[in-house]
């Protein structure tokens, strides 16, 4: 096979920054692969995406050397927009790429500066929307799309270009579990044509039908290989920042024969070596989970957004206790964002109630209610503009009128529990996302608030980073606080969340604890979620356990108490 | 966030399908004949008349979200005109401020004419698509990056407005009082709203020029349109009223010195 992208010894540092992006990055990419770029975040996956089309070093400037031709062009010679006939790329923010009336003219943007004439746009369009499956959506304003097809749209209007080279950012970050599942097999079905894909990704799930698997660490070239070969070995990529899949993770911790990368290929695998007899799992009656005082009530509570026609929530009735750690799940635009929102008065219900510890939202003062309930939004740098991280920390207690002592001391408490402890002159503009992330919490937790709201906060981290986040949420729980977290991340729900509520247009569907509503799979379906790899693994095993030690812990229970499962 | 800031209304009247060059020279022309009077009944008729065309381009909602800027523009005009004209009947005096009947209904007239100005601007939005505009200011003769950068300027005011909510949001979650009464503390809260909407508007148009190169775009290459608007029987009718009724207006003013308040001025 003929190669495609050749990178030959290229090593990249941004201006003004003394660690190096790129480290003697070498490789080929054939003609007709799919390349899974992979890595910690901050490891160089974008800044390599952006030396394939020439971004790095003619847009993003800094020290370039070696060399990177693609097709026989070479990048850094020729500018983005020649490169352009070669490499089509879908960057990593697609809100900020859609910038057209509607789905039409995005599609018909890059065929322009092709200079291509009205007919063949007409059908290159129609062609490539089909592709993405948007072929019904034409004439529709590209703001009112959901996450999923806004990102569908962003990499129809990619192809369209008919390019040889196809390059994707992190193409499922930020959108959810459904358009997610769109997205990896429309990429499945692209790697089929005469192409080549490069793709990053930070869920070893999406890499498994990759030709081969790069791995990337500090800007290095970490390791390359199959699917099979990278996938298996949990510690290698752990190191790299990356989830384990959850079946090798299980047959590791089980000393089980076989390396399967897929749900069905592990049930085979126990089916085929006897491993486990999996029995039908019991369903369990949701019971109500009372404990401790209640502390946020909805009651029949409606919103309707201004410019709506419909109802954004739909007679919600439901109880929070103190201490509780919840999961809010659900579809984009399902309705979850706009309840939390109810929950510290940022929005009025239509009809209904809100009550924080029995008392009606607006009869609480917005600072009252800014100590009683936090909310973390999805993007820390929708809040952050102070020169330090003290100060962007201090900002919530000094607005409310804290003494100084308490203050004090809150920020530091503040700090300590966000692992920010020595951050305190820092700038917080110049952290990495996980540690803005981390700032915005704790300028949230300065406050001392009973509970903490939290948008999607594992958003654009790495894996290491999300379980740090996650841990600290769990730190926080233990200490009293009540957390709330509203996340497309299904594994976050399956091993953090006591409670998991399911919404879906308005409404809630299924209210229960976290492992139970984790084996309701048509329910999840229903909503537009699926469980994670492990989980649906567990499923079909019908085991209790939601997290893998559990798991391992129940199924070498069954193992010691009905041997025969092994050995007949 | 379901909040659309978009002033362009997807429909298909006739407005829509007029030929963004006809619109955008319509616009001059209306501008051009609210400034042939003063007195504020005929510039009530001229608005009366750009409300009709709204209505018949099925957009009246596009005004109606701005609606609280067309109250402020012309309680503003109502308010301060009058102070600044001298009229010969005066209606009260305060240590030298005098008002006069003249002088109000001057500023009633420049109110109600602010309003017809920003009324035929958004027609314009609200019945033109981005691309369209940068289309019809390309072949009325503005250089293309000229036309781009225009476009592109209406089209992010939606997107930072967007932002611009959410970290309002952001910032009241955390106990900014946007509520207080106090000049200094409204002082103080300007930075915690103004550096994180710079900031995410740096970030933004960073990233668009990074996508627009990617997708081959070069401001000053050569390059096809998808959409090709066609000047036909109907534009230069639309445009050919607009002339005569602008001819009807100059006629009525310089002539027979109808629709004057206060001679002498615009």
């Amino acid at each position: 096979m003929t190669s495609s992208i050749i990178f030959d010894r290229l090593s990249f540092s941004y201006q003004n920054t003394p660690v190096p992006a790129l480290q003697d990055i070498c490789g080929e990419m054939a003609r007709g692969s799919f390349t899974m770029v992979m890595g910690h975040s901050g490891a160089g996956k974008s800044t390599l995406c952006c030396a394939i089309n020439g971004l790095v070093p003619c847009f993003l400037r800094g020290d370039y050397a070696g060399m990177v031709t693609v097709e026989g062009m070479e990048a850094g010679k020729n500018s983005v927009p020649d490169m352009a006939r070669t490499v089509g790329i879908v960057l990593q923010d697609f809100e900020a790429q859609l910038f057209s009336t509607n789905v039409e003219l995005e599609m018909a943007f890059g065929l322009e500066n092709q200079c291509l004439p009205r007919t063949a746009m007409e059908e290159r369009i129609s062609n490539y929307l089909r592709v993405v499956g948007l072929e019904e959506l034409l004439r529709r304003d590209t703001a009112t799309l959901s996450g999923g097809q806004k990102q569908r749209l962003a990499i129809g209007s990619v192809l369209a270009m008919e390019t040889p080279v196809l390059v994707m950012d992190e193409p499922t970050t930020d959108i959810d579990p459904e358009g997610r599942l769109h997205i990896l097999s429309l990429i499945r079905r692209l790697r089929t044509r005469e192409r080549t894909l490069v793709v990053t990704d930070l869920d070893a799930e999406a890499a498994v039908h990759a030709d081969q698997i790069w791995l990337l660490k500090d800007g290095r070239l970490a390791a390359k290989g199959s699917p099979t070969e990278i996938l298996t070995d949990s510690s290698l990529i752990e190191s790299c920042g990356i989830r384990p899949l959850g079946t090798i993770a299980l047959f590791q911790a089980m000393n089980w024969p076989g390396q399967p990368l897929t749900v069905e290929d592990a049930a085979t695998e126990i089916e085929n070596h006897r491993l486990y007899c999996p029995h039908r799992q019991e369903r369990q009656a949701i019971t109500a989970l009372a404990s401790g005082k209640v502390i946020l009530e909805t009651r029949n509570l409606s919103y309707q957004y201004p410019s709506g026609a419909i109802n954004a929530l739909d007679g919600i009735d439901l109880t929070i206790h103190e201490g509780d750690f919840v999961a809010m799940l659900g579809q984009n635009g399902s309705g979850k964002t706009t309840l939390a929102k109810h929950f510290n008065g940022l929005l009025k219900p239509t009809a209904g109630n809100m009550l924080v510890r029995g008392r009606a939202v607006k009869d609480y003062r917005r600072h009252e209610l800014a100590s009683e309930v936090g909310y973390v939004f999805q993007n820390p740098d929708h809040q952050i503009f102070a020169p330090t991280v003290r100060e962007e920390v201090a900002f919530g207690p000094r607005v409310l009128g804290m003494d100084s002592k308490t203050r004090e001391d809150n920020i530091a408490e503040a700090l300590d529990a966000t692992g920010l402890s020595g951050f305190e002159d820092r700038n917080p503009f110049l952290l990495n996302r996980g540690e803005r992330q981390r700032v915005a919490v704790a300028s949230i937790l300065a406050v001392k608030p009973a509970v903490i709201i939290l948008d999607e906060p594992t958003t654009g981290l790495d894996y290491a980073h999300q379980r740090d986040t996650m841990e600290m949420l769990k730190r926080l729980n233990q200490l009293g606080h009540t957390i709330i977290v509203i996340t497309h991340a299904m594994w976050i729900a399956e091993a953090y969340a006591r409670r998991s509520i399911l919404m879906k247009e308005g409404r809630i569907l299924l209210d229960g604890p976290t492992s139970t509503v984790f084996s309701d799979e048509a329910m999840l379906a229903a909503a537009s979620l699926a469980p994670s790899d492990l989980i649906r693994l567990r499923n079909r095993l019908g085991l209790a356990a939601i997290t893998l030690t559990g798991m391992v812990k129940e199924l070498r229970g069954v193992h010691i108490e009905f041997p025969f499962s092994n050995q007949r | 966030m379901i909040m659309n800031l978009t002033l362009y209304n997807d429909k298909s009247t006739w407005l829509h399908q007029l030929d963004p060059r006809t619109k955008i020279g319509g616009v001059l022309l209306i501008f051009v004949i609210c400034l042939c009077f003063n007195h504020p009944l005929f510039i009530a008729l001229i608005l009366t008349g750009v409300l009709a065309i709204f209505t018949t381009a099925k957009s009246i909602k596009v005004l109606w979200k701005l609606r609280f800027l067309l109250v402020l523009l012309f309680a503003f005009s109502v308010v301060l005109w009058p102070f600044f004209i001298k009229g010969k009947t005066i209606l009260f005096q305060w240590h030298g401020l005098e008002v006069s009947r003249e002088s109000l209904l001057y500023g009633l007239a420049m109110g109600l004419r602010l309003m017809t100005f920003v009324s035929a601007g958004l027609l314009l939005l609200a019945t033109t698509k981005n691309e369209e505009i940068t289309n019809g200011l390309i072949r009325l003769g503005i250089p293309y990056p000229v036309a781009f950068a225009l476009a592109t300027a209406i089209r992010l005011a939606p997107t930072f407005a967007d932002a611009g909510a959410t970290i309002v949001q952001a910032q009241v979650s955390r106990g900014l009082d946007l509520d207080s009464k106090n000049v200094f503390s409204r002082f103080k809260r300007f930075a915690p709203l103004s550096i994180p909407i710079f900031i995410s508007a740096m970030r933004y148009t960073n990233f668009l020029a990074m996508a627009l190169e990617s997708k081959g775009f070069q401001p000053d290459a050569p390059r096809t349109s998808y959409y090709e608007p066609q000047i036909t029987g109907r534009d230069w009718l639309v445009l050919g009223f607009l002339t005569l009724t602008l001819a009807v207006c100059l006629y009525l003013r310089l002539s027979l010195h109808w629709g004057i308040i206060i001679s002498g001025r615009l």
